[in-house]
C-alpha cells in the first residue's frame, strides 16, 4: 500500500513539474516570438540562444543549472524550460512570419490596422505551427522531467533512479511504466486537441 | 468602430507633380494626371513603368516623395491611411483572399470591423455574391481554396464592393486568369461597371483589356506618363513612338493602308432605316420602339441623310417630314481607304458614315466598330 501511495505521489509530482514547466515555457515563448517580429536583432538572439540550448545534451542542461541555482523543484523547472522554449518559440516565429506577403499587403490595402492584421491574419495563420511546437515541447518536457530527479525535482525519475542504483527491477518498472503511460497520454491528449484546433480550411473535405 | 465616410462620390482625383524614388531610380517621375469622377481610367505600360506605384500612391500604400494627390481637393497625405483605404475598394491580381476565412468572413471582414451586426453583414455578403454571379447558398460557407480562380476573383470584387465605396482601385485584377475566363470576366465587369457607376482606376498591361474597359487610357513608360486620352486618341494620334508601340499601332494597323472601307463596313440594319415621308412625331415613336438614337433616312431607296433623336425632339411642334430635316452625312465608296475614311470622320466629329457604290447603299461605317474589328 505504501508503495502504491509512493508511486501515485511521484506521478503527481511529475505531472505538476511537466505542466508547470510547459505553461511557463509557453508564457515566455509566445511573447518572445511575437516581439521578435518587431526586432530582427531580438529574433536573432532568441533563435540562436534557443538553438544553442537545443544542441547541448539534455542531461548537461540539467547539470549546468545546479552551480547557478542549486537543486530542487525550481532549478528543475528552469532546466526543463530551457529545453522546451525552443520548439515553441521557433514554431511560433515561423508561423507568424511564414505568411504570404500578398495577404499582408492586401490586408493593409483594405484598411486593416496593424493590430487587426495580427489578430485576424497573422495569429490564425500561425496556430497550426504554434500548436505543433507546443506538442513537441510537451513530449520533451515529460522526458526531461525524468532526468531532473537527479537534481531533486522528485517525481517518477526518482523512483527509476532508485531502482537503477539498487538493481531493483520492480522499483525501476514502477517508475518507468507510469512515465511511459504519461508520455502516451500526453501524445494522445495533444493529438485530440490538435484535431480540435486545426482550422477548417486545412482539414480534408 | 466605424470610420468616417470621407467622400460620398468622387469629383476628381488629382495627381500633381508626383514623384517616387527608390534609391536613385524613379518609380514615378513628376506625374500630373487628373482622374475625373465616374470614369474608368486605365493605367497601362510595361512592367516597371510605374503604373502600380501610381495606383498604390492613391491609397497611400506607397507614399510619394514629392507632389500631392488630392481626392475631391483633400490631400491624401493629410488623411488617416486606415480610414482612407476603407473608403475605397481594392482588388489585386493575387486576389488575396484570406485562406483561413470562409467566403462570408472574407467579404464581411471590413463591414464587421466597421461595427456592422451579423445580420446586416450576412445580408450584404449575400447581396454581393449574387451581384457577382455566385449563388450565395452554395458559396457563402466555402473556403477560398475550394473555389476556382475565376470564382475567387469574383469574390475579390465582391469584397472590394463590401462598403459600397465610390472609388475602386484595381491592380491587374484579371491578370492571372486564362484568356477565355479573362474575356468572360471583362464582359461581366463591363456590366457591373455600368450598374455601380463608380470611379475606377484600373492597372493593366494588356492593351486589349484597356481598349475594352477604359473610358480613358493613361500610358506610362519608365516612370513617366506619356499620354492620356480616349482609346482612339492613342491609336490615331500617339504622341510618340513609345505610345504607338504600346498601343501596338504598328502591328495592328499595318494593313490600314491596304484595307478598304468594304472590308470593315457593317451591313445596314433595317432598324436604322426611316422612310422620308414619315413625320417627326411618328419618327420619335418608331425610334423609341427600335431603341435607337440615330437613323438613316431613305426616300425610295435613295439616301437623304441621317437623323438624330435630339434633333427630332426639338421640332415636334411643326411636325415636318423627316426627309426635310435629315442632315447630310459622309459617304464613302467601297474602294476608299479605311485610314482616310476614319481620319475624315474623326475630323468632322462623326461616328458613322454610309458606304455606297454609285447610288446603291452597301452598308455603313461605324468608327467604334471598325476599331474593335482591328484590335
Amino acid at each position: 500500500m505504501a508503495a502504491t501511495a509512493l508511486i501515485i505521489n511521484a506521478t503527481w509530482e511529475h505531472i505538476v513539474l511537466v505542466y508547470t514547466s510547459l505553461v511557463v515555457s509557453i508564457l515566455i515563448a509566445l511573447p518572445l516570438a511575437f516581439a521578435s517580429l518587431y526586432s530582427r536583432r531580438l529574433a536573432l538572439v532568441v533563435m540562436n540562444f534557443a538553438n544553442l540550448v537545443q544542441a547541448v545534451p539534455s542531461f548537461a542542461v540539467v547539470a549546468i543549472v545546479v552551480p547557478f541555482l542549486g537543486i530542487g523543484f525550481f532549478p528543475a523547472l528552469i532546466a526543463i524550460m530551457l529545453r522546451a522554449l525552443l520548439p515553441i518559440i521557433k514554431n511560433t516565429y515561423i508561423g507568424l512570419t511564414n505568411i504570404d506577403p500578398a495577404l499582408l499587403d492586401y490586408a493593409h490595402g483594405i484598411g486593416l490596422s496593424e493590430w487587426q492584421i495580427h489578430r485576424f491574419i497573422r495569429f490564425p495563420n500561425a496556430y497550426p505551427a504554434m500548436f505543433a511546437g507546443i506538442k513537441f515541447a510537451a513530449i520533451l518536457t515529460n522526458s526531461i522531467a525524468v532526468l531532473t530527479a537527479f537534481i531533486g525535482s522528485g517525481g517518477l525519475g526518482e523512483i527509476i533512479f532508485q531502482g537503477l542504483i539498487g538493481y531493483n527491477t520492480q522499483k525501476l518498472l514502477s517508475g518507468a511504466i507510469p512515465a511511459i503511460i504519461l508520455a502516451v497520454l500526453i501524445d494522445f491528449f495533444f493529438t485530440i486537441l490538435e484535431k480540435k484546433i486545426t482550422p477548417e480550411h486545412l482539414k480534408n473535405d | 468602430m466605424p470610420t468616417k465616410i470621407l467622400f460620398e462620390r468622387i469629383d476628381s482625383i488629382e495627381l500633381q507633380g508626383v514623384s517616387k524614388k527608390y534609391g536613385s531610380r524613379f518609380a514615378v517621375e513628376s506625374l500630373d494626371l487628373t482622374i475625373e469622377g465616374g470614369e474608368l481610367l486605365i493605367l497601362i505600360g510595361p512592367s516597371g513603368s510605374g503604373k502600380t506605384t501610381t495606383l498604390r500612391m492613391i491609397n497611400r500604400m506607397i507614399e510619394p516623395d514629392s507632389g500631392s494627390i488630392l481626392i475631391n481637393g483633400q490631400n491624401v497625405m493629410h488623411l488617416d491611411p486606415v480610414r482612407l483605404r476603407r473608403n475605397m475598394g481594392y482588388v489585386i491580381q493575387n486576389i488575396g483572399l484570406f485562406p483561413h476565412m470562409t467566403i462570408e468572413e472574407n467579404v464581411g471582414l471590413v463591414p464587421k470591423l466597421e461595427g456592422w451586426d451579423q445580420n446586416r453583414t450576412t445580408e450584404r455578403v449575400r447581396y454581393l455574391l449574387d451581384f457577382v454571379s455566385l449563388p450565395p447558398d452554395r458559396f457563402i460557407n466555402r473556403y477560398p481554396r475550394q473555389l476556382s480562380g475565376g470564382q475567387q476573383q469574383r469574390v475579390g470584387l465582391a469584397r472590394a464592393l463590401a462598403m459600397d465605396p465610390p472609388l475602386l482601385l484595381m491592380d491587374e485584377p484579371f491578370g492571372a486568369l486564362d484568356p477565355i475566363l479573362r474575356k468572360q470576366l471583362q464582359k461581366e465587369f463591363l456590366e457591373i461597371k455600368k450598374e455601380i457607376g463608380r470611379t475606377i482606376v484600373f492597372v493593366t498591361h494588356d492593351i486589349e483589356e484597356a481598349f475594352r474597359l477604359g473610358d480613358r487610357i493613361a500610358v506610362m513608360d519608365n516612370a513617366r506618363l506619356l499620354q492620356v486620352g480616349a482609346p482612339e486618341d492613342l491609336i490615331f494620334e500617339p504622341v510618340n513612338e513609345l505610345v504607338a508601340d504600346i498601343v501596338d499601332t504598328a502591328r495592328k494597323f499595318k494593313h490600314m493602308d491596304t484595307l478598304n472601307v468594304k472590308d470593315l463596313m457593317t451591313p445596314l440594319d433595317t432598324k436604322y432605316i426611316l422612310e422620308g415621308d414619315l413625320d417627326a412625331c411618328h419618327a420619335v415613336e418608331v425610334m423609341k420602339d427600335r431603341n435607337t438614337e440615330t437613323c438613316i433616312v431613305l426616300d425610295n431607296g435613295k439616301l437623304i441623310g441621317k437623323l438624330e433623336m435630339v434633333n427630332l425632339l426639338k421640332c415636334e411642334e411643326k411636325n415636318p417630314l423627316v426627309r426635310d430635316i435629315a442632315k447630310p452625312m459622309k459617304v464613302f465608296a467601297l474602294r476608299d481607304s479605311v485610314a482616310t475614311a476614319l481620319s475624315e470622320m474623326k475630323r468632322s466629329g462623326e461616328y458613322m458614315a454610309m458606304v455606297m457604290n454609285g447610288d446603291t447603299i452597301c452598308g455603313m461605317l461605324v468608327s467604334d466598330e471598325v476599331l474593335l474589328k482591328l484590335i
